[in-house]
């Protein structure tokens, strides 16, 4: 079974680096070279907590959510890249005896702190909740009356609602059952529940009275209603800071793959430069280095998604069973044991990731991968202690609004976060991308980068565009392509250039440019240039010039060609800035007002109306 | 256990009572409840991903439907006037108090725009336009954090005797609100039209980012949706715009219909860029009930912000009327004494059949 185990850990790891190495205009053609980054469930999760819907191709979470409930969390050691890395890691640093490996691998309380984190990180995603209770009952009495027959009701909506109610039932039903000894409530019937009773049959005449279909459309139709209206600006998806491959690709793509290149030549055609990746870097080989003093640290101790997969892998069906009459408690079983589960004694099945070690390591074949084993031999949920889930979620819904409301996202915007095209209004970009970086993996001209905090705090990681770096290639949309998320939505060339169905809508911008006449050679030091204009990309230019004549100071005519921005025709690809001969801080530039994805940042009423603007705004 | 076991393992074996609990196969009942437990969950989990599933990745960003104004309009009996120029004799210089002259002032205005509705409305006069249940949502002009007698927002009573006039006529609820430029709370304090509304009964409303909606236009300038200060108008039966008269740098003059820009919301800056266009749509998106130009103070020059005394005429006049247009081109003419050409807004919305220019057959000037 582990030696099948590896080759699945050699399989999935081989893909994921196979995916990494062909997201390149060169190799790109037709694969699904985001399948590792759709396929986290964490992703999908936050994702649809902070945007409402599941993007595309994230439904692949929902088949890894189905394998853990069934299986346990064989994501994180048969297929999640990152954890087979850092399998590797720790193998490679391990200069332990027996007797170390086995005390190294018992469970530890930290190992709670992912929990934590998730808790933390999903409250991020869910603010909107708040002033959607609030709105809620307001709502539905509207929705009721907004459908009084049969005929307008949403079966959908209807669904939702009915688990709505069930689930307010239920937790009104627990609240009373809790308060019931304080209250001193009356037992009615035989029921030990008192007064649930009461409330059932209160309730379920409520409903006949009111049609009950009718009621959970209401319901349904009303919280779809409240949070729809509410969404925007009240969520950050902050999970792709420690997501294990939103974090993999990331690290990989901006410093990994950008040093192999220095050394070997064979990754890109011209070397690459990430603003200060080595950060990225130093986080991921301190997360690797981190399995020689804790094996496993990152999966055990920090991972969101493993926390993810361990609270589904309760429901699990098969697990790892000791047998209590062969197990001679030896606990040699420790030995390799990856997720410091302790199958030595009754099982954490959150914490296991279905190495199977433990089978291979005991002497007595006490152990088992079984179907249905006893409930009474395993822990089924995460030991986390419930003040310490109350902080991580009180500083998750707090973390957001500091965020947000320090500036940096809405009203003093960053003139430097120039958004990828494609991208969606800032806020709901905020609420999609997971900083994975797969766009800038793929961008041709390494004119996207992480951000630091150019976009906020909520922006670390995220892509924008330095000119100097490079320009954005008029006829490319790859970064659009590879965005797992729809954080930036995919875009055709036709849609990017404003040509053929997309005529009335005009070009996608991400800026303008502007000059700076004083560093300028035609504008200021009587030099001919206008390579600006040469690679204006767009056509007719939206870089023009104006001949002068001028006496220059030796007293001689010279004529001159200055350069001039048609504000209507820019797009803001850079091209321009990044031509510029005047390198260090180039006579043109680019910024981000202007930008077509957000009403709120435009810049000349004559773009502003068409309904381009319409699709992204908020 | 048929193999062999060890010591230890027998030791185990007779700790346990002699079963070995791991050899017992599982329960039918474990098996419904785990089975069933994972279908229930993994399906609800699953299903629940796939109802909110968007295919195509644009359901996610597409903008909720544009909001859209209705029509505020009453028709006015046949043969009255649709609009009146009224005019008052001055107030005394010289009042005792502070409180005294508002009271003046406001009683003037009260009678000044009573006396015009019943001009225009017939019998039943101010209740033609104003009836029992009706929400009134008026629009004064408080753009700048200044002093009413600077002139350069509405006057403050003026506002009050509207909104007396409105509710005394049985409106169920006056709001009275506006986007203004400077800081919204300071605008409504400084100019007191806050105080006044509230001291008459009003609601005030200042904006909040929650509500601007997007509202279709489908104009000139404004040829799709912009965010607009929307919540008033949720539940509005009846608009009724007062604006002060006064010069304007860039448009020459801001009466009425300039007034509803003060629904905008940002980055409405942008709208310098085609100022006579935005004006003109302001013509097709707001059709309101009445209009009330305040002439009784006007800002002759260094609009639309003044700051000096010595810019502000007195006059005495109030025009009310239904078509802002019709209202705008008297004023203009009349009270800030400009050419009506100079003024290129108002021969766009002319052209646009959206409004119509004032003619003296359906003007009455009445003194009271």
């Amino acid at each position: 079974m582990v030696k099948i185990r590896r080759a699945y850990e050699v399989l999935f790891l081989g893909l994921f680096l196979f995916f990494l190495m062909i997201t390149d205009l060169r190799y790109l053609k037709g694969w699904p070279v985001s399948l590792f980054l759709e396929a986290t469930p964490l992703v999908a999760l936050a994702t649809a907590l902070t945007t409402h819907t599941l993007y595309r191709n994230l439904v692949w979470g929902l088949v890894v959510i189905a394998i853990t409930m069934m299986l346990g969390r064989v994501w994180c050691n048969w297929m999640c890249p990152f954890g087979i890395l850092h399998h590797f890691f720790g193998w490679i640093g391990n200069r332990r005896n027996t007797k170390q490996m086995i005390e190294v691998n018992r469970y530890r309380k930290i190992y709670a702190i992912k929990y934590y984190i998730l808790a933390a990180m999903l409250a991020m995603s869910s603010l909107w909740m708040i002033p959607t209770a609030i709105d809620a009952p307001g709502q539905i009495v509207k929705a009721y009356h907004d459908h009084p027959t049969v005929a307008g009701i949403r079966p959908g909506e209807a669904i939702v609602g009915l688990f709505l109610i069930a689930g307010i039932a239920w937790g009104a039903v627990r609240l009373i059952e809790l308060a019931a000894p304080f209250l001193k409530l009356p037992a009615i019937g035989r029921s030990r529940k008192p007064a649930t009773a009461a409330l059932g049959v209160v309730l379920f005449a409520g409903f006949l009275w009111a049609g009950p279909v009718r009621v959970f459309d209401a319901i349904g139709t009303g919280f779809a209603k409240a949070a729809e209206e509410h969404k925007t600006g009240g969520s950050t998806l902050q999970i792709g800071l420690l997501d294990p491959i939103a974090l993999t690709v990331r690290s990989m793509t901006t410093s990994v793959l950008p040093s192999v290149q220095n050394a070997t030549e064979i990754v890109y055609t011209e070397p690459r430069e990430y603003w200060q990746a080595w950060i990225v870097g130093l986080i991921f080989f301190g997360f690797l280095i981190a399995n020689w003093f804790i094996p496993r640290f990152f999966c055990r101790a920090i991972c969101p998604l493993g926390a993810l997969l361990g609270i589904f892998s309760r429901f699990a069906l098969w697990r790892i069973d000791r047998d209590p009459v062969r197990c001679t408690d030896c606990d040699l079983c420790l030995k390799s044991c990856e997720g410091a589960s302790d199958p030595h004694t009754d099982l954490r099945k959150s914490e296991c990731f279905v190495c199977l070690n433990c089978i291979e390591d005991c002497p007595h074949d006490a152990l088992q991968f079984r179907f249905l084993p006893r409930k009474a031999s395993e822990v089924a949920l995460p030991a986390v202690g419930r003040r310490q889930m109350l902080l991580a979620g009180a500083f998750g819904l707090l973390f957001f609004p500091m965020a947000r409301l320090s500036g940096g996202v809405r009203k003093n915007f960053n003139r430097a976060v120039i958004r990828p095209p494609g991208s969606v209004a800032e806020d709901e970009f905020l609420r999609r991308c997971i900083k994975c970086d797969q766009c800038i993996r793929v961008c041709p001209t390494n004119v996207l980068q992480p951000a630091l905090f150019e976009g906020g705090v909520e922006g670390l990681w995220t892509p924008i565009m330095i000119s100097k770096m490079g320009w954005c290639e008029l006829n490319c949309t790859l970064c659009s392509q590879v965005c797992p998320t729809g954080a930036i939505r995919e875009i055709s060339i036709a849609e990017k250039l404003g040509v053929g169905p997309f005529e009335s809508k005009g070009p996608i911008k991400t800026g303008t440019a502007f000059y700076n006449q004083g560093r300028c050679l035609p504008w200021a030091m009587d030099t001919d240039c206008v390579v600006c204009e040469e690679v204006c990309p767009v056509s007719p230019k939206a870089i023009f010039t104006r001949n002068i004549e001028i006496i220059d100071r030796y007293g001689s005519k010279l004529e001159l060609k200055r350069p001039y921005i048609d504000p209507e025709r820019c797009i803001g690809c850079g091209i321009c800035e990044h031509e510029c001969p005047v390198k260090d801080d180039p006579a043109v530039y680019v910024t981000a007002i202007g930008e077509t994805r957000d009403k709120s940042r435009s810049l000349l009423l004559s773009l502003v109306e068409d309904d381009a603007q319409d699709l992204v705004s908020v | 256990m048929s193999e062999k076991l060890t010591r230890t393992q027998q030791k185990n074996l007779e700790r346990l009572g002699g079963v070995n609990p791991a050899d017992q196969p599982f329960t039918r009942r474990q098996f419904v409840h785990q089975v069933g437990a994972y279908a229930a969950v993994a399906g609800g989990a699953v299903g629940a991903g796939l109802l909110i599933r968007d295919r195509w990745g644009m359901e996610g960003v597409a903008p909720p439907p544009p909001v859209q104004l209705k029509d505020y309009k009453v028709a006015l009996p046949t043969s009255k006037p649709s609009m009146v120029v009224v005019r008052s004799a001055p107030l005394t210089e010289n009042f005792a108090t502070k409180e005294d002259e508002t009271r003046a002032r406001e009683d003037q205005a009260l009678r000044m725009v009573r006396s015009a509705m019943e001009e225009m409305g017939g019998e039943k006069g101010v209740r033609h336009f104003i009836t029992r249940g009706d929400v009134v949502v008026i629009k004064p002009n408080v753009a700048f954090d200044k002093n009413p007698d600077l002139g350069a927002t509405t006057s403050p009573d003026t506002v009050s005797a509207v909104v007396k006039l409105c509710l005394t006529a049985g409106a169920r609820k006056v709001i009275v609100c506006d986007n203004p430029i400077n800081n919204p709370e300071s605008c409504f304090f400084k100019t007191k039209v806050g105080d006044a509304a509230l001291r008459a009964g009003a609601e005030l409303m200042m904006p909040q980012d929650s509500y601007f909606e997007q509202l279709h236009v489908g104009g000139e300038t404004i040829t799709n949706t912009w965010r607009m200060f929307y919540r008033p108008f949720r539940e509005a039966t009846k608009v009724i715009g007062i604006s002060p008269v006064k010069d304007h740098n860039l448009c020459k003059a801001t009466v009425t219909l300039k007034n509803w820009y003060g629904l905008l919301g940002n980055p409405r800056n942008q709208f310098h860029q085609n100022i006579h266009g935005i004006i003109s749509d302001f013509a097709l998106m707001m059709k309101p009930t009445l209009v009330i130009a305040d002439g009784r103070r006007l800002l002759m020059r260094n609009g639309p912000t003044g700051g000096s005394l010595n810019d502000v005429k007195k006059s005495d006049t109030i025009v009310v009327g239904t078509d802002s247009v019709s209202v705008d081109s008297w004023c203009v003419t009349r009270l800030l004494q400009k050419q009506r050409h100079e003024i290129i807004y108002l021969d766009k919305v002319i052209a646009r059949k959206l409004g119509q220019d004032w003619r003296p057959q359906w003007t009455r000037e009445i003194t009271v």
